[in-house]
């Protein structure tokens, strides 16, 4: 329902008889660099690709741009596309057709990026030098790191009931902050090495993170307490995707193959081995069918399954380390699950 | 044809009164007629033909080709184009310049992730946006304006002068990457409008050409570098520095392109093009500070690393640089640890040689993803794999370049200890020694010293631990399993020790004593001049009584260069002359 009030939406924005490509949904994958490249000035390949649900085609939106992460952002009048990237923080209000860069030499890579839900002009992101916000749409930037004992912040996200709550992975710890990213606090999760962080989309008092030789550690508390899930408890886990109802639970990570969760991250079941492929550095479930699964491989492109996680095949950008599969107009809240 | 004429004369430019500008002089117009014969696709070339008028529907078909070719367009492109385009513009077709504007449109050009990146980037942008002015953000590939192009690449710009003039580059002094930098600033100082930025490109260039020239010999960057390629450190004569220590130092003797030790590299092998067409003249000064031999000499430096992401207390750590520079020979350090990801060369000594391969080093070939997450944001567990694929050696139990932070120096004058204390459970845990083939003598002698000629330049190794050898093409490995050696390290030469004999004879009588006790993994040694050298790994280093203290290291330290670190000013001095690089005030001062 919010899908097809959003399109009507944006229907009205771009005029009658003009057709805008960010109301139909899409696959979106964050390309960061390709198997085969051979250089750093060689850069075909990289950048943010899109290929639209009812069609097979990838397209490139922003060549030649390291791209290890995506964000969107959604009101009645406007629809964002936010690109983290090697030259910074990117944002298009055309659905990809034209971009601009919206910080300076003094941002370097830009690794992930948390649009406020509510207020376009509130923007925070990641990067290896720190958590920068911006509280008018991207002029100007403001670092944030008051509380943090190192600087490397790989993936922040806002909690999707209090906007005011971010929670940041950091090099030591997780980091979360409940008023804006003014200060931090350290969470205790019990391991070091936190390499991701989702909130579960119905019930916002689970938290996972994945990390760097521990697993999943799940909280029901909302970070008070944490406790190892069971099943993938030894690996590196970079990523987690969720059905809308919250009811399925997938994660992948280094050579763990996918794996998937019925009981909220508490333990875990092995669904495909992945074995010929390294690392599953992305997972994403399709909104539109739950049955649709992608994941994001490092230097293999997108491998995909329409059953569930039974059967997989590759299914694009065949050279890509994809950092990042988001579907979009999708059916849950931006910047938070994925 | 007048305006060929008219490109033509710019280029050969005026003969100037010194000995070595006016060989310079020959020099540049050599590069440029050589460079311009070539039919490659290289922006350099190009540049050549349109400067010379020689072959120029070539030179327009390929820079046309350039303009829309979407496989390429980062910052590599991002200068080059707009250089060539400015360099060009006299007998560029209309079309052509409309399509190379285009291109800052159009092509995305990636910022990079490296302080070389930063600086071609930056200066790409900063020429283009001041050659289009007045322009919206539709006319960018950022979309941002002109204006605001212009801005932040002048603001990028002025913080990399300042940082580099007080506390040293993070990519400092490299054999490969300095064409990187003084080829932007070269087409920098040619064409920025504003004189305060073309002053300030003036001192960046004087500050890098210096920086070379006091650890230059005879077309070889001597010293301990940061990001250095294994086939450039087993042949020195093969890095690009060597094509600007010829045109610019006028050494070697022989033209790059001549030389069959020079491994010109794709992109960088004619970026000197850009020197021989810009009006930046090297000072007479650094060119005796490059060149004026006639007495050895220590010379220190401090660098940084470059930024630490993770895994560290500080972003920028300092780098402590040690060399003795003789006529015959350089023996210089780094202090040790990791420094550098993928690329570091912690030591050697560099002798002058008709003969490729004049080198003798000792490394720890050290990977680990962690090393490379200190300064990468990917991941560590697949990082070691992604930088092997673009590097092709980092995983390489036999490569030739490596950080590691098991290795440890301490020198004085024309001797060194290396230490190694390799963790259990290293990746690679052996050290390796490179001794080429090309010494006229390789002596293992009894008294546990290896010795080495070639020509004047005698070298003696005393390695503490067992070790084998391996022949291989071009050199013999000195390879040891042991975790815990090191190796003392005496350089001489015909004038400093009369002959090899004698300086044999002297070592042989010279013991290190080595001790374990515990964790402690130490070496006392008494040099042939007496000093008295204590080393011990992760503790002091002591130099007759004397503890070294890293902490009073200067920017730089020798006798034709001066600078306290933080200062922004750098003393040269030479031959009763003196010019000041003073960053903070953006002013160069020469006296008399």
């Amino acid at each position: 329902m919010r899908v097809l009030w959003f399109a009507a939406v944006l229907s009205q924005i771009v005029g009658p008889g003009e057709r805008s490509d960010i109301d139909r949904p899409a696959i979106y994958a964050a390309v960061y660099i390709v198997r085969s490249g051979t250089a750093v000035g060689t850069l075909s390949g990289i950048g943010l690709f899109r290929r639209f649900r009812d069609d097979s085609t990838w397209v490139n939106l922003r060549p030649n741009t390291i791209t290890p992460g995506m964000g969107f952002y959604q009101s009645e009048s406007k629809a964002m596309l936010y690109l983290a990237g090697g030259n910074g923080l990117h944002r298009s209000e055309d659905g990809g057709r034209s971009w601009k860069v919206l910080t300076g030499w003094q941002i370097k890579e830009v690794l992930s990026v948390a649009p406020d839900p509510v207020d376009e002009r509130i923007l925070y992101i990641s990067t290896p030098f720190g958590i920068f916000k911006s509280t008018d749409a991207g002029t100007t930037w403001h670092e944030k790191m008051k509380g943090w004992k190192t600087w490397y912040v790989r993936r922040v996200i806002i909690d999707r009931e209090d906007r005011r709550v971010l929670y940041a992975t950091g090099e030591d710890a997780l980091y979360v902050s409940s008023d804006g990213a003014e200060s931090w606090q350290a969470l205790s999760v019990g391991v070091p090495g936190i390499k991701w962080i989702v909130q579960h989309p119905v019930e916002a008092h689970v938290l996972l993170v994945g990390t760097e030789d521990h697993g999943v550690r799940v909280s029901f508390d909302r970070g008070a307490t944490w406790r190892q899930s069971a099943g993938l408890d030894t690996s590196a886990v970079y990523s987690f995707a969720s059905t809308p109802d919250g009811t399925e639970i997938y994660a992948s990570g280094f050579r763990t193959g996918v794996w998937r969760s019925v009981d909220n991250g508490a333990s875990w079941k092995q669904i495909w081995s992945a074995s010929e492929l390294d690392a599953l550095y992305t997972i994403c479930v399709d909104p539109y069918d739950t049955n649709h699964l992608l994941v994001g491989t490092n230097g293999y492109g997108i491998y995909a399954s329409h059953d569930r996680g039974r059967t997989w095949r590759q299914s694009g950008l065949p050279d890509a380390h994809v950092k990042q599969i988001e579907v979009f107009p999708g059916g849950m809240r931006r910047g938070v699950w994925e | 044809m007048r305006t060929l004429l008219v490109a033509v004369a710019f280029v050969v430019g005026v003969t100037e009164v010194l000995p070595a500008q006016r060989s310079f002089a020959e020099r540049r117009a050599e590069v440029l007629r050589v460079a311009s014969g070539e039919r490659d696709r290289g922006f350099a070339t190009i540049t050549a033909k349109l400067l010379t008028g020689q072959d120029l529907p070539f030179a327009f078909a390929m820079l046309d080709s350039l303009t829309y070719d979407q496989s390429i367009g980062g910052m590599f492109y991002a200068y080059t184009l707009i250089g060539c385009y400015l360099l060009g513009e006299r007998v560029l077709p209309d079309t052509l310049k409309r399509k190379m504007r285009e291109a800052y449109r159009v092509r995305t050009m990636y910022r990079g992730d490296t302080e070389n990146h930063w600086v071609m980037y930056y200066t790409g942008l900063y020429l283009a946006a001041q050659t289009w002015p007045n322009e919206d953000e539709t006319t960018w590939f950022n979309g941002k304006t002109s204006a605001e192009n212009f801005e932040e690449a002048r603001g990028w710009l002025s913080q990399w002068f300042d940082i580099s003039s007080t506390i040293g580059q993070g990519e400092f002094d490299s054999p490969t990457y300095i064409t990187t930098f003084l080829t932007p600033m070269m087409v920098l100082y040619e064409f920025a409008k504003d004189s305060v930025m073309k002053t300030k490109a003036q001192l960046m260039l004087d500050l890098l050409f210096v920086d070379f020239a006091a650890e230059h010999l005879a077309g070889n960057y001597g010293g301990g570098h940061s990001r250095d390629y294994p086939e450039d450190i087993i042949n020195p004569l093969a890095a690009p520095s060597t094509f600007w220590a010829w045109l610019y130092f006028g050494q070697p003797e022989m033209p790059p392109w001549n030389e069959t030790r020079y491994r010109p590299r794709h992109r960088s092998a004619w970026e000197p093009v850009y020197g021989a067409a810009s009006s930046y003249r090297l000072p007479e000064i650094i060119y005796h500070i490059a060149t004026d031999r006639s007495k050895p000499y220590i010379h220190t430096e401090t660098k940084r690393v470059r930024n630490i992401i993770r895994f560290g207390k500080e972003k920028n750590p300092p780098v402590y640089k040690y060399s003795y520079v003789t006529k015959h020979y350089i023996l210089g350090s780094l202090h040790g640890g990791i420094l550098q990801p993928i690329q570091q060369h912690t030591w050697d000594v560099t002798y002058v040689s008709d003969k490729p391969n004049n080198t003798i080093f000792t490394l720890h070939p050290f990977y680990s993803g962690k090393e490379l997450a200190m300064f990468f944001p990917e991941e560590q567990k697949f990082l070691s794999d992604e930088v092997d694929r673009y590097h092709k050696v980092y995983t390489n139990p036999n490569k030739w370049n490596s950080s590691s932070p098991y290795e440890q120096t301490l020198q004085h004058k024309n001797a060194l200890i290396v230490l190694y204390d390799i963790e259990e459970g290293t990746t690679h845990p052996h050290i390796d020694g490179f001794f080429p083939k090309t010494l006229d003598e390789r002596v293992v002698d009894d008294s546990g010293w290896i010795f080495a000629r070639s020509g004047a330049t005698f070298v003696g190794i005393f390695p503490l631990k067992s070790y084998e050898w391996k022949e291989e093409d071009v050199n013999w490995r000195l390879r040891s399993f042991e975790r815990r050696n090191g190796f003392v390290v005496e350089v001489g030469s015909s004038d400093e020790d009369g002959s090899f004999e004698n300086f044999r004879l002297t070592l042989t009588k010279l013991r290190p004593v080595a001790r374990e006790e515990g964790k402690q993994w130490q070496v006392e040694y008494r040099t042939r001049e007496g000093t008295k050298l204590q080393h011990t790994f992760n503790g002091q280093r002591i130099i007759d009584g004397k503890q070294v203290d890293f902490k009073r290291y200067k920017f730089f330290n020798g006798p034709y260069v001066q600078s306290e670190r933080g200062s922004g000013v750098i003393t040269l001095t030479h031959g009763g002359k003196k010019r000041v690089l003073d960053f903070k005030h953006v002013k160069i001062s020469e006296t008399p």
